[in-house]
């Protein structure tokens, strides 16, 4: 019964013709192609993009080299090096994060006690080679200086959840 | 024997002990900070709290006796809750950055707040903030606010160490743990005060902020300076070693270490390091690949022996290598037919030599100086020579024991000293024989014919008077007596008073190998070839000399014969670790690891041979020198040198020795004349002892690695027309150097105290002998 139940739905284009529906309907329906880069989705305020290191509204950085962000790192995409400022505290000589490597957890941005390292919602960066994506501690810092504002507008969005 | 029973668990423990001991025989964690198994019991910090049983409050584990029938409950609610309420009191005053601080991730507070800690602050008032304190070059108070008086420095310091350097001033919230005004610690085992703090109030400040706790490799190994043999935790990062702290060994380092074990690692990383093989032509140093470099020495080598014959060969190898590196050493010289072999670099009395039962050592366990009731410490700079054994031989002391003292000079050991005789190095025998003498009489036995004519001095009736009463006794030798040019008579003398007293009789180790020297046949005598001693070699100036991380001006008795003969000598090898004078006369500079890059094997001076293994690779094109002595042996076609493993080389060398300190055939001597003039006292300071700690920058910046200075009793200032203070013209064989004249009342009279193993004496004469001193 059921075999002659599909022949004539196959033999009479039914089938065919639900199909055509579908696609009739999705022409005329309103389009959520996002033309980018002229238009963009919406984000979150807990996107995690490019990585950026933030300074205090004085200037001073934020990291103080506690090494919590590299020893999270399940891809251990960060290397820091530190060593005594002048002024007795301990800074970082070097703070490079190999965006090759990165996987983008935010597991960095999670541990870190200063809020210096953070997840910016820049995801449209780019290298030309390899070594271009190998972030080094003054790029995070430009990279902060240039989002500092939006960067701080997030952190406290998502305060009230924390 | 009482029964307890902690968490339902029942323990068996000794009567007298605390609920803490039991909880720990029974595998009971109980939190604390305070209590420290080698400290006093303080019970300040209140971590420890338990509930007891019938007792209406909860009680410091630390501090409560354990009774019969006693039961415990360390996770009860009443316990829970007062550790937990301690633990928020803690945390009131201390910082809650853990991110900044240097004891982060290895720290007992931050630890137990984890696990007995609320999970958030209730405190919002200010927290009180502590002034850093200057204390010195090796120890780090920057971050004295985190302090949270638990005492432990404090307690070290007096208990240990034997002299409270910290103190905890004021009351309540104004306490501080702080040094006396403008004082800097400067004990030698200050570094264990770093270890023994709980929080991050005292760190290291080589160290600090070099590494995190978790980024640490932790390789085990066995300190190269004195001859305790402390076990080591030698820090790794990145292929360098970033610090070394205290491995537990009860039965040698206890759980402590000198700070000459622990920063000496400074000296590892120092820009002074060897790093490529280099030859000498035409007055200039080139650098050159191994095989250029060891078939120059091999040349060099077989030259000689033809033209010179193998006799004008020697080889001086420092107590600090290792037993490998010593055996292979005397296997090539021996293998090319020299016996010039000597590790006895600051002896001048060989007269013993091949008369010695065995291996010289301590004559007894190192632990065993804890269970000594009576001690006669013969030419000691005890503290500076042997900082682990004299914290071991002031905790005899503590419990009852008695120590007398035999020295020139009169240094503060920090015990109570029963009874010393402070004379001149020449009357040091003089001494002893009236010791002998009067211990005789005591013990009523025949008074040997040589001390027959001795006039007993009230000090040494004093010292056999102590002796005789005693049960346990020891007589040890220090360094000062090993390297004293009568130095076997002072061996036969304290021989006999041990005998007679009952006691044993024992050297305290010059080094890391002063014990496996012996025993690996680095010395002139005992092996299939015979030559000569270190002295003789040097008297006798050689054609060539190989030396093994020798300094010759720094590591030698007598630095100007040293510097003569390699000055005069046609080969020179360095095999050293670091760059040194040696770029002046030597040929060849073959660069050699030290021991955390090396395998090895130290036998200490209680005979245990400890081996090791290398922490990190050798710096730059440096190599075990135990595989390049290998190299030079299969070179220099002597048969037996294949070994491929340092181990091999181990087994094959055989560490079980004898080891004996009793010398047949020599007989004792009649009273010596003391010579005219000043006599020189020559202390090696402890942060100049061997080439590691002598790069060692931090150490070099303490207090006793200062400039040394002539040290005289103001009573001979006064008969030199001198102040402490004028600048002196101090002579000894034909050379002057200008030192500070220094006012020292421990000295005996007649002598002068100028420190050797430092460059600003280096180029007087012996250790031992006469000196002059005027008025620069």
């Amino acid at each position: 019964m059921e075999k002659i139940k599909d022949f004539f739905k196959t033999f009479l284009l039914i089938e065919l013709l639900k199909g055509m529906a579908l696609t009739g309907r999705y022409m005329f329906a309103r389009k959520i192609t996002v033309q980018f880069p002229d238009e963009k989705t919406p984000q979150s305020f807990r996107f995690r993009g490019l990585h950026a290191q933030r300074r205090y509204e004085n200037g001073e950085e934020r990291c103080i080299g506690c090494k919590l962000c590299e020893a999270v790192c399940p891809a251990m995409a960060i290397k820091i090096a530190v060593a005594e400022r002048e002024d007795g505290t301990r800074r970082t000589t070097q703070y490079d994060i190999d965006l090759t490597k990165c996987i983008f957890c935010g597991f960095c941005e999670e541990s870190c006690p200063v809020d210096a390292i953070v997840e910016t919602r820049v995801f449209e960066y780019h290298g030309e080679k390899r070594g271009d994506l190998y972030y080094t501690k003054p790029m995070l810092l430009a990279v902060g200086d240039k989002h500092e504002a939006q960067i701080a507008k997030d952190r406290l969005a998502d305060s009230k959840y924390r | 024997m009482i029964n307890i029973e902690i968490d339902g668990k029942l323990v068996e423990t000794q009567r007298g002990s605390t609920v803490m001991d039991a909880a720990h025989k029974a595998g009971v964690y109980i939190p604390h900070f305070c209590y420290h198994k080698k400290l006093s019991i303080s019970a300040n910090c209140r971590m420890c709290l338990v509930e007891v049983e019938k007792a209406p409050k909860p009680l410091p584990a630390c501090a409560t006796p354990a009774a019969d029938g006693m039961k415990v409950h360390t996770h009860s609610e009443m316990a829970v809750k007062a550790q937990k309420g301690v633990m928020e009191f803690l945390l009131i005053n201390h910082p809650l950055d853990c991110p900044i601080c240097d004891q982060g991730g290895e720290c007992q507070l931050q630890d137990v707040a984890m696990g007995y800690g609320g999970n958030a602050s209730r405190y919002t008032e200010e927290k009180r903030v502590v002034e850093p304190k200057q204390i010195g070059e090796l120890i780090s108070t920057n971050e004295m606010s985190r302090c949270i008086q638990c005492t432990r420095c404090v307690r070290f310091g007096q208990e240990i160490a034997g002299l409270m350097e910290l103190g905890m001033a004021n009351r309540s919230e104004h306490a501080q743990i702080m040094s006396f005004v403008n004082s800097s610690v400067d004990s030698e085992l200050s570094g264990n005060m770093i270890d023994l703090c709980p929080v991050g109030a005292l760190t290291s400040k080589p160290f600090r902020y070099t590494a995190r706790s978790w980024e640490l490799s932790r390789r085990k190994s066995v300190s190269p300076h004195d001859s305790v043999g402390a076990n080591l935790a030698v820090h790794t990062k990145d292929n360098k070693v970033v610090r070394v702290v205290a491995a537990e060994n009860e039965e040698v380092n206890e759980c402590w270490i000198s700070d000459k074990d622990r920063f000496s690692y400074e000296g590892l990383n120092s820009a002074e390091r060897l790093t490529r093989p280099m030859i000498k032509q035409g007055g200039q140093w080139i650098e050159v690949e191994w095989a250029a470099a060891l078939e120059y020495v091999a040349n060099g080598v077989n030259q000689l022996r033809r033209s010179a014959g193998s006799d004008q060969i020697a080889a001086l190898a420092t107590p600090n290598s290792t037993f490998e590196e010593l055996y292979l050493l005397q296997k090539l010289m021996r293998g090319i037919g020299s016996g010039n072999v000597d590790f006895r670099l600051r002896q001048s009395d060989f007269s013993a030599d091949g008369k010695q039962d065995g291996a010289p050592w301590l004559g007894m366990p190192v632990a065993e100086l804890n269970t000594r009731d009576r001690f006669l410490i013969v030419g000691s700079f005890l503290r500076k020579d042997h900082p682990l054994l004299a914290q071991r031989i002031r905790q005899a002391v503590k419990l009852g024991a008695q120590a007398n003292i035999m020295h020139a000079s009169d240094d503060d050991l920090l015990m109570t000293v029963t009874n010393k005789a402070i004379v001149a190095p020449a009357d040091l025998p003089g001494v002893l024989a009236q010791v002998l003498k009067a211990l005789s009489i005591e013990k009523q036995a025949a008074v040997p014919a040589e001390v027959a004519d001795v006039t007993v001095g009230t000090e040494a009736a004093a010292i056999a008077a102590s002796l005789a009463s005693g049960k346990d006794g020891a007589v040890l030798l220090g360094n000062f007596a090993q390297q004293h040019p009568e130095a076997v008579q002072i061996a036969l003398l304290a021989e006999q008073i041990a005998v007679l007293a009952g006691a044993k009789f024992g050297y305290l180790g010059g080094a890391a190998n002063s014990v496996g020297g012996y025993l690996a046949g680095a010395v002139p005598f005992g092996g299939a070839v015979q030559g000569m001693s270190a002295a003789a070699m040097l008297a006798k100036p050689r054609k060539a000399y190989i030396l093994l991380n020798v300094e010759p001006e720094l590591d030698m008795a007598d630095p100007q014969a040293a510097m003569k003969a390699m000055n005069s000598a046609d080969m020179v090898v360095c095999l050293s670790a670091f760059k040194h004078t040696g770029m002046d006369y030597a040929d060849v500079m073959l660069p050699i690891a030290p021991f955390t890059e090396t395998s090895g094997t130290f036998i200490n001076t209680e005979g245990r041979a400890q081996s090791f293994k290398g922490a990190v690779k050798p710096l730059g094109d440096a190599r075990p020198a135990w595989k390049v002595l290998r190299v030079l042996g299969n070179l220099l076609d002597v048969p037996g040198f294949d070994f491929d493993t340092s181990e091999a080389v181990r087994d094959e060398a055989g560490i079980a020795g004898n080891l004996s300190n009793h010398i047949e055939g020599l007989a004792l001597k009649g009273a010596a004349v003391t010579p005219a003039g000043l006599q020189r006292v020559a202390d090696v300071p402890i942060y100049a002892a061997d080439a590691l700690v002598r790069r060692a920058t931090a150490l070099q910046k303490t207090h006793d690695a200062a400039t040394p200075v002539a040290m005289l009793h103001s009573s001979e200032l006064q008969k030199l027309g001198l102040n402490s203070g004028d600048a002196v013209r101090v002579t000894q064989g034909g050379v002057s150097v200008q030192l500070t004249a220094a006012a020292n009342d421990g000295l005996a009279a007649g002598t002068v105290r100028v420190a050797a193993g430092h460059p600003a004496t280096a180029t007087l004469g012996a250790m031992f002998g006469t000196i002059t001193v005027e008025r620069a």
